[in-house]
């Protein structure tokens, strides 16, 4: 029992990890967006899956959130914006796609030593998947810095929080529902502010690439 | 299981694959026809084109040397050899303290590396074009090969492909696992770039600027051509068969009874004929990747399999 646990939520852990790959590698809004969808999918059948071995019943109410909000609502809402800013040209990131998948498995590395205290402190079955889940957040954040598009870096940031929200659910079984609520607000609000600052962006350079702001000092 | 009915066994296995390689290809080729809306060639057309190449008389250029004439042979020889080695229908096996998973590998690179070599021995534009390019797609999926079988080998405890599979099948919950599973896309993606299969190279393509394999061969015919043809074909079984068996052991005979060899033959055909779908439907829908992303796909295969090794070596 413990050990298909273990193992089903190793499964799901690294589903979220490579989704997250999928975000360096694919170019193109789109496929970022769904990269992002099936992320938050597979982070909720995680956090499900979770809820039914641990017996933590509030953690379905935090899958169902997760998977109609990420999962569904948001990369709706992404694909709506997209197609409203319009085919853009391909803004090519500050690092090529090789060197960036390169050091996206460096960064999993780091996670694993990073993690290690940690994974070998806890008691629970769901601990290997835990250096999996700082490594989104490792390679979100990546993706945050190395990317110059500013849409890649909003579903960066969302990626990131998936990142956290699987190392909650691993870690320790899910933060109370209250607060994960309260995050969940946050990053709502977090995306909206975004998607304004994302519009402003584009109107004032007809164009999504962050570079550009340098042209602000001037 | 005694010597003597062991090296029956290899023996016979290699005949199968011998047998079956071209028919995998026409089962490919027929199932990419069907699913865009073509009648296709019947499943059975490689072997006549086989037959159809041996009786035809060869040309070779003025400008080859004995190295041309010496690729074909060495190129279906490696491959064949290979055959012998590989978990087709039963384990243990009997040749397994001969060669293991990096014999299979070196094995399988040694064709490639021939291959290229007489592509570039006639001194054509084209056949030199296509050897750099193989060149530049093998160093790169090598790596990708050899860590994701080490991190099988890493499971198992042993680089013997007949053990690996005694332990998958000893440990059915491994096959989920998510070491085993990274390992399986990173080996599916790069059976793909090292037979030629769409993204990375067009097998349906004869004279385009983009070929890597076709490009190669394109000087032989004859009898050559259909040893390198052949070659190919059993290049793709191979390569399936390792996904299939090393992965998916199910079905594969531990006893050397009729009936669990019966069972395990059909199982196998079965398992192949699943990953000739798969390929079919992926060719269906992707197109060819532009030859500089080539090296991004197979950077992809890299990290999936370091991160294979990486989750197998941790839950050791």
């Amino acid at each position: 029992m413990n050990d298909a646990f273990a193992q089903l939520a190793m499964l799901g852990s690294s589903l979220v990890l490579i989704t997250s790959f999928l975000l360096l590698w694919r170019r193109g809004t789109p496929a970022h967006v769904s990269a992002l969808a099936i992320q938050s999918i597979a982070l909720g059948a995680t956090a499900g899956l979770v809820g039914y071995f641990a017996d933590k019943h509030e953690l379905y109410l935090v899958a169902v959130l997760l998977i109609a909000l990420k999962g569904v609502g948001i990369p709706v809402l992404l694909h709506r914006m997209a197609r409203r800013l319009g085919p853009a040209r391909h803004v090519p990131p500050y690092v090529n796609t090789a060197t960036s998948l390169l050091a996206g498995a460096l960064l999993v590395l780091l996670a694993y030593v990073v993690m290690r205290p940690l994974v070998e402190a806890s008691p629970l079955p769901t601990r290997a998947g835990m250096p999996l889940a700082m490594g989104v957040v490792f390679v979100s954040l990546f993706v945050i810095v190395s990317r110059r598009h500013a849409l890649a870096q909003v579903i960066g940031f969302l990626m990131l929080e998936n990142g956290i929200a699987l190392l909650a659910v691993l870690g320790t079984y899910g933060i109370p529902l209250i607060v994960e609520i309260g995050v969940f607000l946050d990053a709502m609000m977090g995306f909206l502010v975004m998607q304004i600052v994302v519009y402003h962006i584009h109107q004032t350079f007809q164009s999504l690439d962050v570079e550009q702001l340098n042209r602000l000092r001037r | 299981m005694t010597a003597a009915s062991g090296h029956v066994l290899a023996a016979a296995q290699a005949l199968l694959c011998l047998a079956v390689a071209p028919g995998l290809i026409g089962l490919i080729r027929w199932l990419k026809a069907r699913m865009q809306n073509r009648r296709g060639s019947p499943v059975w057309q490689p072997y006549l084109d086989l037959r159809k190449l041996l009786a035809k008389e060869t040309v070779v250029s003025v400008n080859a040397s004995w190295l041309f004439r010496l690729a074909p042979y060495v190129v279906f020889t490696s491959t064949a050899a290979v055959t012998f080695l590989l978990p087709v229908l039963a384990v243990p096996l009997p040749l397994d303290p001969v060669g293991d998973l990096l014999v299979v590998v070196y094995l399988l690179l040694l064709g490639t590396f021939f291959l290229a070599l007489a592509g570039l021995d006639p001194g054509s534009a084209f056949g030199g074009m296509g050897a750099s390019r193989e060149m530049t797609v093998a160093a790169l999926a090598e790596p990708s090969i050899a860590v994701a079988m080490f991190a099988l080998a890493l499971g198992a405890g042993s680089t013997n492909l007949g053990e690996i599979v005694a332990r998958a099948m000893a440990r059915p919950a491994d096959a989920v696992s998510p070491g085993y599973l990274l390992a399986f896309t990173a080996l599916f993606i790069v059976t793909l770039a090292e037979t030629g299969r769409l993204p990375v190279d067009n097998p349906a393509t004869h004279l385009e600027l983009t070929m890597i394999h076709e490009a190669m061969v394109l000087e032989y015919s004859g009898r050559y051509l259909a040893l390198i043809e052949w070659a190919a074909a059993l290049k793709l079984l191979v390569f399936f068969t390792l996904l299939a068996n090393l992965f998916v052991p199910w079905g594969v005979a531990t006893t050397l009874g009729p009936g669990a060899l019966l069972l395990a033959a059909v199982t196998y055909v079965a398992k192949l004929a699943v990953l000739a779908a798969a390929v079919a439907v992926f060719e269906t829908r992707v197109a060819k990747l532009r030859l500089f992303r080539v090296p991004e796909l197979l950077s992809v295969s890299f990290v999936l399999a370091l991160l294979a090794i990486t989750a197998s070596f941790l839950s050791r």
